[in-house]
């Protein structure tokens, strides 16, 4: 067996008051795409019920799934949806992606010191799911509960991402 | 003896705790509360600098943002800040301020020397002396005039400060905590609304803070608490508006604890709050430290404990500044009012009487006198008497702060009710109050608040009525009772009478202006340079835009203002940088392989965005050397390289086939599964946008792969086609480059490496044919061997998801030892491409067409592609077109340069050329340096020598064009 080996494998996790930063490995990611609502209807079959619009993520029991585009989810969980019908496309992202947990008191602030996004208790609640950039590059982000997010970065970025990341919590943490 | 004197009581001052600061050297001392302004001043530090041009002794103007003169380094070594404001500077233990402008000292300034010159000094000076006698004479004279005149300068190493940007979002922003501001935002908050609120001092409360009234500060107090306990306000302190943009986006900048913070805030709803400045009076000898704007001298007092030490004059055209001398009487000094209008108010004569304060009626000022400090003024008029005093308070009366308003380009219009420009308008989700708009009672500022926050409420949409606001318990509002001079300054007057502080401009330099043709307050502002420098004219602006008006015999609203841009106060770079600086300038893009690389000898080199592998130490110490051993071992052995950097796309889709078919020139309708194609695509205008391979993964299912450089832009290319033009196709596509990693096994050996590699895998001649293409599984995961060659040697590209991908490497190169495989890198990947003739990124320069690059024929001519039709267009065909080329050097001796210009042989080494290098490389193979470029003509000139010029080192090579593919033209090594 090939062992697999994080970008972030050399990044240390971030913990001061108020504000967490680690690697949350050991997922599977799975684009799936198609089009006409049977491929949907193959989806929902394999990883449950699909959420309705785009920005919002559906926690089911073995997957969370994110309507990323029109046509397009990702199935997050700890194994790829089986089962699938032709009529679906798919294309494995588990590789391609770091999931950063970003949590504690602080975590809403140190998103908001690298993206443009309202990240208001009142405007970003747990289940929804923005998609946006941080450093220049693309990231979405998962307001998985009131204090804690995932952020799913591209692999290539993913060690300058986290690097901004931190960076920028330590400035949070240091009073700036 | 000093001029100003610490009160033994009031103020907002500690005074349980003492704050140890430092002034040139000197240790002083201050209490929390105090600003650097007000503590130097209850040190008695009444001359704190020197001024821009005739380095005159200057003192605090103001207590504000609008400070021309009391401007210092603060803090020291890497941390030092040049031109703040003591004025904006909370006073800190340890805090460290230098002045500038002068030397040795402010006391003792060397350069004052430029006074004796002063005369020939004026407007215009600079530009009509320094422009000869010759060409360039403005370069030479330049060091020294900048020398010579100036502010604080800037430290050359790195910033010490640290600097964050954060995006907000709220539902009403309300700029500045006066009254008004206090009042929009309470009511705002009331209602449930998100509200940020941004002042700019160190305390909220805006002019209250500069007031003694009990149920001011009452109201104050009272206003604050709640505002605190209500959970969705958010109140920000040393936080400077700077700037309002489209879309209501506004730069608030903070001073924090090690830094600062740049807030770039979302508003639903503005409320202006800025207030007004208090503009000066004109008259000679204006700038004497110990002459301060009135509301200055109310401010220091009231808030800071800090007095004149016996006796004032203060210089009026208004009602609002008797309030100062009011204060000053009650705090025990001596107050004489010079009253430039006739007949002031009853009841301030009364109140005056009352405190024994004497008036001069249609007097002002005639001259001050002094030297480092003031001493005594001389009124004009009939009173032209002589009076001693510490200090001169002056008030023109008030300028409403219409900066940030007018940033929208809106401008301001002109209100003779407070002789003053006001806001023109507002933007339909913006609300003025208070002083901003030219009301200036603490009841209208309230109401004026309120109102905006109602309003603001309703530009959100929240419909909830909030509770009305309790006005303050103080009795109703005064008129505003100003009447401004109509006479023209009298320049005749001896000594200069400033109207801009900070650039030395006099009421004098105005008149040349005027005399000289400068007319428009733009031209005036440009040629006197009124208005510049730190403050940008917020105590000057509106004096110089009445004089200018008055010389041209026309009103100050035709006259106008100048333009209003970001920033409102001057704001460090660093603060807009934030913290993409340094380590964080940019995103570094990091292959799967990076860490492998990094742990095994190998040195980087950017590309793009990418670190790449550029080589490793097994094969030498510098580039120069490595590389052609790691080129000799791919020719003769087998190697490994990184290639993850290929752009990657998933094709999938019942319509997937066709779809490429449109976008590459050749055909890919029909390409077999199994196989890959090397394609080319062109963009709509018939230019080449990219090549790379894409293998059939299934009938529906393609694996694009680009060039490094414009996967992104392909990736998007591809996106827009599906999304805006054939929207019919079903097809869906997905970025790969971060999924895949990959490498390339490269050498006549490679196939003997893979065997060992996998020898489940059938990777023979038969297998695995050139452009072959075929998954494995292996270790747990799939593997995607590719039989495609960039080297020209027998090779593979192997690919896996990115997890694995340093699992593979390490696994082929161990599989692979008896072999002597080992990496190579990006300097030798390149070159052994440059030999082969193979394109790449520098030869595709987004000008070349099919032809030049010496690809038409691969084009399919009977179906329809991408750029097809323009392709053919007259200019693209034409005969002289910059084509691809191989290039032999012919003088061993020298070293061929990349982007050397070329030039045919008996042509002037003179200009562009015929056309350039992209790529250059020693080769192992020729022995000799080889390149591709692209020249005039193309392989038309095949066989002609040729002259590479490099200019910048004065070098050139004779060079023979000839075939780009200068290894196996036949292709037999790869096909083996």
């Amino acid at each position: 067996m090939l062992d697999a080996r994080s970008p972030l494998a050399s990044a240390y996790s971030f913990e001061a008051k108020d504000i967490a930063i680690r690697e949350e490995g050991g997922f599977t990611l799975t684009q799936v795409a198609g089009f006409g609502k049977g491929f949907e209807k193959s989806l929902a079959e394999a990883v449950g019920k699909l959420p309705a619009r785009i920005g919002v993520a559906q926690a089911n029991d073995a997957f969370t799934v994110l309507r990323i585009a029109p046509q397009q989810f990702w199935c997050v969980g700890e194994a790829a949806p089986a089962g699938l019908s032709g009529e679906c496309l798919i294309t494995p992202l588990s590789s391609g992606r770091c999931r950063i947990r970003v949590e504690g008191a602080h975590a809403r602030r140190t998103l908001a010191r690298g993206s443009a996004i309202d990240f208001d208790r009142s405007a970003f609640k747990p289940g929804q799911f923005v998609m946006t950039g941080i450093h220049h590059t693309p990231v979405l982000i998962h307001c998985v509960d009131a204090e804690v997010f995932h952020v799913y970065a591209m692999r290539t970025f993913a060690l300058a991402v986290w690097e901004w990341l931190v960076d920028a919590a330590e400035g949070l943490v240091a009073g700036n | 003896m000093t001029a100003f004197r610490r009160l033994p009581g009031g103020g907002r001052i500690d005074r349980s705790r003492t704050l140890g600061f430092t002034f040139d050297g000197q240790r002083l001392f201050g209490r929390p509360g105090d600003t650097l302004a007000s503590a130097l001043l209850a040190n008695g530090k009444l001359l704190v600098g020197r001024s821009f041009k005739y380095h005159r002794p200057r003192g605090f103007l103001s207590a504000g943002i609008e400070e021309p003169n009391g401007l210092f380094t603060i803090g020291e070594g890497n941390r030092a800040e040049p031109n703040i404001p003591g004025t904006m500077v909370p006073l800190s233990d340890g805090l460290v301020a230098r002045s500038q402008n002068a030397w040795p000292s402010p006391a003792f300034d060397l350069m004052a020397v430029n006074s004796i010159a002063a005369p020939i000094l004026g407007a215009g000076f600079y530009y009509k002396t320094f422009i000869g006698p010759f060409r360039k004479s403005w370069m030479f004279y330049e060091p020294f005039i900048r020398k010579a005149a100036g502010m604080g300068k800037a430290d050359a190493a790195p910033d010490g400060a640290r600097y964050d940007v954060e995006y907000g979002f709220t539902d009403v922003l309300v700029i500045g905590s006066g009254p008004a501001g206090l009042a929009a935002a309470l009511t705002a908050g009331r209602a449930g609304a998100k509200v940020l609120l941004a002042e700019q001092d160190s305390e909220l409360g805006g002019s209250l803070l500069a007031e003694t009234s009990e149920a001011l500060e009452r109201w104050r107090t009272d206003t604050l608490a709640e505002l605190r306990s209500l959970p969705r306000v958010t109140l920000l302190t040393r936080a400077t508006a700077q700037g309002i943009y489209d879309g209501n986006q506004v730069t608030v900048a903070q001073h924090v604890a090690q830094g600062q913070l740049l807030h770039v805030i979302r508003a639903r709803s503005i409320v202006h709050a800025a207030g007004s400045l208090e503009r000066p009076l004109v008259f000679s000898n204006n700038d004497r430290p110990g002459v301060m704007l009135s509301s200055a001298v109310r401010s220091y007092l009231n808030r800071h404990a800090v007095a004149p030490a016996e006796r004032a004059v203060l210089a009026t055209n208004n009602d609002a500044a008797y309030s100062t001398a009011f204060a000053l009487a009650e705090a025990g000094v001596a107050v004489t009012i010079a009253e430039e209008r006739m007949a002031p108010a009853g009841d301030l004569l009364a109140q005056a009487a009352a405190l024994g304060i004497a008036i001069f009626p249609n007097a002002g000022i005639a001259d001050t006198f002094g030297g480092s400090q003031l001493k005594a003024v001389r009124l004009k008029g009939r009173h032209s008497v002589t009076i001693d005093c510490d200090v001169l308070a002056v008030s023109g009366g008030w300028n409403p702060a219409v900066h940030l308003s007018s940033h929208g380009g809106i401008k301001p219009k002109y209100d003779p009710a407070i002789a003053a420009f006001v806001p023109g308008g507002f933007a339909e989700t913006h609300f003025g109050a208070g002083g901003t708009i030219g009301h200036f009672g603490w009841q209208a500022c309230v109401r004026d608040g309120e109102t905006a926050g109602k309003g603001a409420l309703a530009a959100c949409g929240i419909g909830k009525s909030p509770r009305a606001i309790d006005p303050p318990g103080v009795r109703d509002d005064r008129a505003y009772g100003i009447a401004v001079s109509r006479d023209p300054f009298d320049v005749s007057l001896p000594g200069k009478a400033f109207v801009d502080f900070q650039h030395d401009v006099t009421a004098k330099d105005i008149k040349v202006a005027h005399q000289e043709g400068f007319h428009s307050v733009e031209h005036l502002k440009r040629y006197t340079t009124l208005g510049m420098a730190t403050d940008q004219g917020k105590t000057s602006n509106v004096n110089a835009i009445a004089m200018m008006a008055g010389l041209r015999g026309i009103g100050p609203e035709a006259a106008g203002t100048t333009t209003f841009r970001p920033p409102f106060s001057p704001l460090t770079v660093g603060a807009l940088a934030g913290r993409s600086v340094g380590k964080h300038f940019r995103p570094v893009r990091r292959s799967p392989l990076h860490d492998w690389h990094a742990r095994n000898g190998c040195t980087f080199i950017e590309a793009g965005l990418w670190m790449r592998a550029w080589y490793y130490d097994w094969a030498g110490p510098t580039p120069e050397t490595a590389y052609v051993r790691e080129m000799e071992l791919v020719r003769k052995g087998v190697g490994i390289a990184d290639v993850s950097t290929l752009g990657k796309i998933d094709v999938q889709g019942p319509d997937a086939a066709e779809f490429l078919n449109r976008v590459y020139v050749n055909g890919f309708a029909k390409l077999p599964v199994g196989k890959a194609r090397y394609g080319v695509m062109l963009n709509d205008d018939g230019i080449v946008l990219d090549d790379g391979t894409t293998s059939r993964i299934s009938d529906t299912q393609f694996y694009m792969t680009t060039t490094t450089a414009q996967a992104g832009e392909v990736m998007s290319w591809l996106e827009y086609l599906l999304q805006c033009h054939w929207t019919d196709l079903k097809v869906h596509v997905a970025s790969l480059t971060d999924e895949w990693g990959g490498m390339a096994v490269s050498g006549p050996d490679s196939r003997k490496a893979l065997e060992l590699a996998f020898p489940e895998a059938d990777v023979s001649n038969e297998g695995l044919p050139y452009m072959g293409v075929k998954d494995i599984p292996f270790g747990g995961t799939t593997v995607r061997l590719m039989r495609l060659s960039f080297s020209g040697e027998l090779a593979y590209e192997v690919h896996c998801p990115a997890n694995f991908t340093i699992a593979l490497w390490e696994h082929i190169l161990q599989a692979a030892a008896p072999l002597g495989i080992r990496p190579y890198g990006l300097e030798a990947l390149a070159s052994l491409r440059i030999e082969k003739g193979h394109v790449a990124g520098l030869e595709l320069d987004h000008r070349n067409s099919l032809d030049d690059l010496g690809l038409g024929k691969m084009a399919a001519r009977e179906k329809p592609y991408i750029g097809k039709e323009l392709r053919f267009r007259e200019a693209m065909q034409a005969p002289d077109r910059w084509s691809l080329v191989g290039l032999e050097a012919l003088e061993p001796g020298k070293k061929l340069r990349g982007a050397s210009i070329l030039f045919a042989a008996d042509d002037e080494i003179k200009g562009h050329g015929r056309g350039y290098i992209t790529s250059v490389t020693w080769s192992t193979e020729l022995n000799r340096f080889i390149a591709l470029g692209l020249y005039q003509g193309g392989l038309r000139h095949e066989g002609e020598e040729i002259i590479a010029a490099f200019p910048l080192k004065n070098e050139q090579v004779r060079l023979r064009i000839v075939s780009p593919h200068f290894i196996d033209k036949e292709g037999t090594r790869l096909h083996a």
